[in-house]
């Protein structure tokens, strides 16, 4: 059923800003175009109004979800590449038209760490996509191959790598074609003028190499999120610094909070002291050595890193969760010279700081990250906080519990959103859907139902830098909708202006 | 001229949407006979909008064949500004209700030629055969409109400064910022509401309790703009009780006891409408 002229007007609806409030308010789209449109201006310059009204009996219309960090789902694992471009296209196509019963419209498809010589044909593979009747796939998320042994979870250790020659490691994995410049790199993509995508690469920034590898990369547009690293405070500051844009599944595959030396955990209370350009001692450098003596500069961390591979032994023996690993104390904070400059009086306001911290991926299903844990990041830094299912294949809402295949002979066992590899008590990514993450998130929080909203919407795109097209409202972004009830249950998923998905009552 | 008095702005809302419904409804409007409307901004008619919005979304109302203009519209504010009377009629009114936007006139503030903008509002509002029912509020001066106190009583549509009282009062609108206040406007003229075949004005809080007094107790007088409506033969102002604060026991007592009679006149009113052979005349009480 089409719209006479076009445009619709949803009314009676919950509209979530950007601020992260609900504001009851119309929304008027044009689903020829599917893009979003400015109503005022629709009416007094077009002088045209909606031909079809849809009440939305007070529900909540928020902007389509969107997954920055998401493994497979629907029994398709975007990890597994067996030959055949054809079957991985229609496993891309089949998880797509799937997941918007989920509430996601957009997803970064994410690779865990692969046989070197695979990455150039999956790289390719995962171009931007999209068709009329599923979510959009954005581009791709590499997670690995640089980065660290002692914290590589669930990636295979032979295939970890660093990345000594820089930048050109990097293309000698990647492929130099996908990591061209931006513009290059969408126009090889389907070459239309407004074509978005995005390429994100997990990699730990303590492996020799990755600094000025990413920072290479961040120049093409390439997101740098750190993760499964045991970066020492300085070291993640100095990759912020250099232009870390994430952290990947905060908490997980990295040292745990430590008050004397944070870590990357500790970016998230990053304090104006140390990052000011006037700090005396001024801690950070900018351009932090890279020879491998220049990890003895933190010395806490390759200790660190030394013990955790004891302690985890090299590749036999029974995992355990690195929550338990034994805890080396670090070194005492260095001492600051005194700063002779006047405060600021204005309460409430905070001295900026030199760099931005890095938005972070929460797993919010209650297992990779303790409500206490998820709540004590969000305030520490609430305008960051992004929310991410790292799912793997068998992510489907409409799965039972019990043992499932995975890859290479291994298998998993399912148990509510619990994943384990069979055997262990090892976890292997979740199974936990967005939308039940953002209702997670709201409980553990004690944070709005909008606010959540925005950790899923918003903050993404905000992340990567596409908030003008996805993740919010905004006339001329794509109509990519979905109906949330007040208990945040999904109930209708549009893409382009176009309803895909329904719940059938 | 008639004055309905009732308990708070709510109830004056609800009895001014009902009023207009009531004519909209008899009137039968067409797309060949439009009724033709004009209308106000400011908080005042806020509550008379709400109600008209709830009358249409019961579908007891149809803003399909009705023609709007409005009275007013900064100069130089852009129109998606959000305090320019473009976005407040959008945001408080017809993105709500059934108007289609080519039968929505407001002045164009932003246009090259103002002059030439004010000429062709007037001519527009005369092709259309003038206006049945013009709603209007009031500033705490007595203007209506951006008719300023010291404007013409016999002005039409034309470019006017606003007085320094309604810039003060306005700058509440722009962060407290007296400079970021438009200093001029786009107005219809005193002449041109009274050219309306009916008048109805909302008068609400005890800030527009003075001007109230003025408009209707004392003569017609170029500085309180309102009175010139003394001079219209149908006219109603609704009023809340706390905007009737400086009337006098008498004038209030007076005007109560015409309401009892008020669906009286307006039967007969109708009646005479119905039969052409009677000359035109209208409804006033005294």
């Amino acid at each position: 059923m089409e719209s006479l002229n076009g445009l619709v007007c949803f009314t009676n609806c919950l509209l979530p800003s950007e601020d992260g409030s609900l504001v009851e308010q119309d929304l008027w789209i044009d689903e020829r175009r599917g893009v979003i449109l400015d109503a005022q201006r629709t009416f007094f310059l077009r002088q045209e109004r909606p031909a079809t009204i849809i009440d939305l009996g007070g529900n909540i219309l928020s902007p389509g979800f969107m997954d920055i960090q998401i493994n497979g789902a629907y029994g398709f694992d975007f990890s597994v590449f067996e030959g055949d471009h054809e079957a991985y296209r229609n496993g891309l196509k089949h998880v797509a038209e799937k997941i918007v019963e989920t509430g996601v419209t957009s997803l970064v498809p994410t690779i865990i760490t692969q046989e070197k010589t695979l990455y150039p044909t999956l790289l390719n593979l995962l171009r931007p996509y999209t068709s009329s009747n599923s979510a959009n796939m954005l581009g791709w998320h590499a997670e690995g191959p640089f980065i660290q042994m002692a914290k590589r979870g669930a990636h295979a250790p032979q295939f970890l790598l660093r990345a000594d020659e820089g930048f050109e490691s990097l293309e000698k994995v990647y492929g130099a074609d996908n990591l061209a410049v931006q513009e290059d790199w969408l126009m090889a993509c389907d070459g239309q003028p407004d074509s978005l995508g995005v390429r994100i690469v997990t990699a730990a920034p303590e492996i020799a190499g990755v600094r000025p590898a990413m920072e290479e990369a961040v120049k093409r547009g390439v997101v740098f999120s750190i993760g499964h690293s045991i970066a020492s405070t300085d070291i993640a500051t100095a990759a912020a610094i250099s232009g870390a844009r994430l952290i990947t599944h905060l908490f997980n595959a990295m040292p745990q909070l430590h008050h004397r030396d944070p870590s990357i955990i500790g970016l998230l209370g990053a304090s104006p002291h140390l990052s000011s350009p006037q700090s005396p001692t001024s801690p950070v450098s900018a351009t932090f050595p890279l020879s491998s003596g220049s990890l003895s500069r933190a010395a806490s961390s390759t200790s660190l890193a030394k013990r955790a591979l004891a302690a985890h032994g090299e590749g036999g023996g029974k995992a355990t969760s690195e929550a338990f690993d034994e805890l080396i104390t670090p070194p005492q904070t260095p001492v600051l010279a005194p700063i002779d400059a006047d405060f600021h009086l204005k309460k409430g306001q905070v001295a900026e700081l030199a760099f931005e911290r890095p938005f972070y991926g929460l797993i919010v299903d209650g297992i990779h990250s303790h409500p206490n844990s998820v709540r004590l990041a969000y305030s520490a830094y609430p305008e960051g906080c992004i929310l991410i299912t790292d799912a793997m294949k068998i992510l489907d809402p409409n799965l039972k519990d019990g043992v499932h295949e995975w890859r290479d002979g291994k298998r998993f066992v399912k148990e509510g959103d619990k994943l384990y590899l069979e055997g262990t008590d090892t976890l292997a990514g979740s199974v936990v859907t967005l939308d039940k993450c953002v209702r997670n998130f709201s409980r553990f929080t004690g944070c709005s139902l909008g606010e959540a909203i925005k950790c899923a919407t918003y903050n993404p795109a905000k992340c990567l830098g596409i908030e003008n097209r996805k993740g919010t409202l905004r006339p001329g972004a794509d109509a990519d909708l979905i109906v949330l009830s007040r208990k945040g249950y999904v109930q209708s998923t549009w893409v382009k202006g176009r309803k895909v998905w329904t719940r059938s009552v | 001229m008639r004055l309905i008095i009732r308990d708070d702005a709510a109830n004056v809302g609800e009895y001014i949407g009902n009023y207009i419904a009531k004519r909209i409804n008899k009137f039968k409007p067409t797309a060949e006979k439009p009724f033709v409307l004009g209308l106000p901004t400011g908080s005042s008619p806020i509550p008379t909008y709400k109600h008209l919005i709830k009358l249409v979304k019961a579908g007891q109302l149809s803003f399909k064949h009705v023609v709007t203009f409005n009275m007013d519209e900064y100069v130089q504010l852009p129109q998606d500004h959000p305090e320019s009377y473009h976005t407040f009629m959008f945001r408080e009114f017809f993105s709500q209700v059934d108007i289609p936007p080519s039968q929505v006139n407001i002045l164009n503030g932003n246009a090259k030629d103002l002059i030439g903008e004010c000429n062709a509002y007037e001519a527009k509002i005369k092709a259309i055969g003038g206006i049945e029912l013009f709603l209007g509020g009031i500033g705490e001066d007595g203007h209506i409109a951006f008719n300023e106190p010291g404007s013409s009583l016999a002005s039409r549509t034309r470019i006017k400064t606003l007085a320094y009282d309604t810039i003060l009062a306005n700058a509440r609108f722009f962060n407290n910022d007296i400079a970021a206040v438009p200093r001029m406007a786009l107005t219809v003229g005193v002449a041109t509401v009274l050219d309306s075949r009916e008048v109805v004005v909302v008068v609400s809080g005890q800030r527009k309790a003075l001007a109230l007094s003025k408009a209707i107790e004392e003569g017609v007088n170029h500085l309180w703009t309102l009175s010139a409506l003394q001079l219209h033969p149908w006219a109603l102002i609704v009023v809340d009780e706390d905007a009737t604060a400086e009337l006098k026991v008498k004038t209030v007592k007076y005007f109560k006891s015409i309401e009892r009679v008020q669906d009286e006149v307006e039967a007969m009113h109708a009646k005479l409408k119905d039969d052409p052979a009677e000359p035109e005349q209208i409804g006033s009480m005294e």
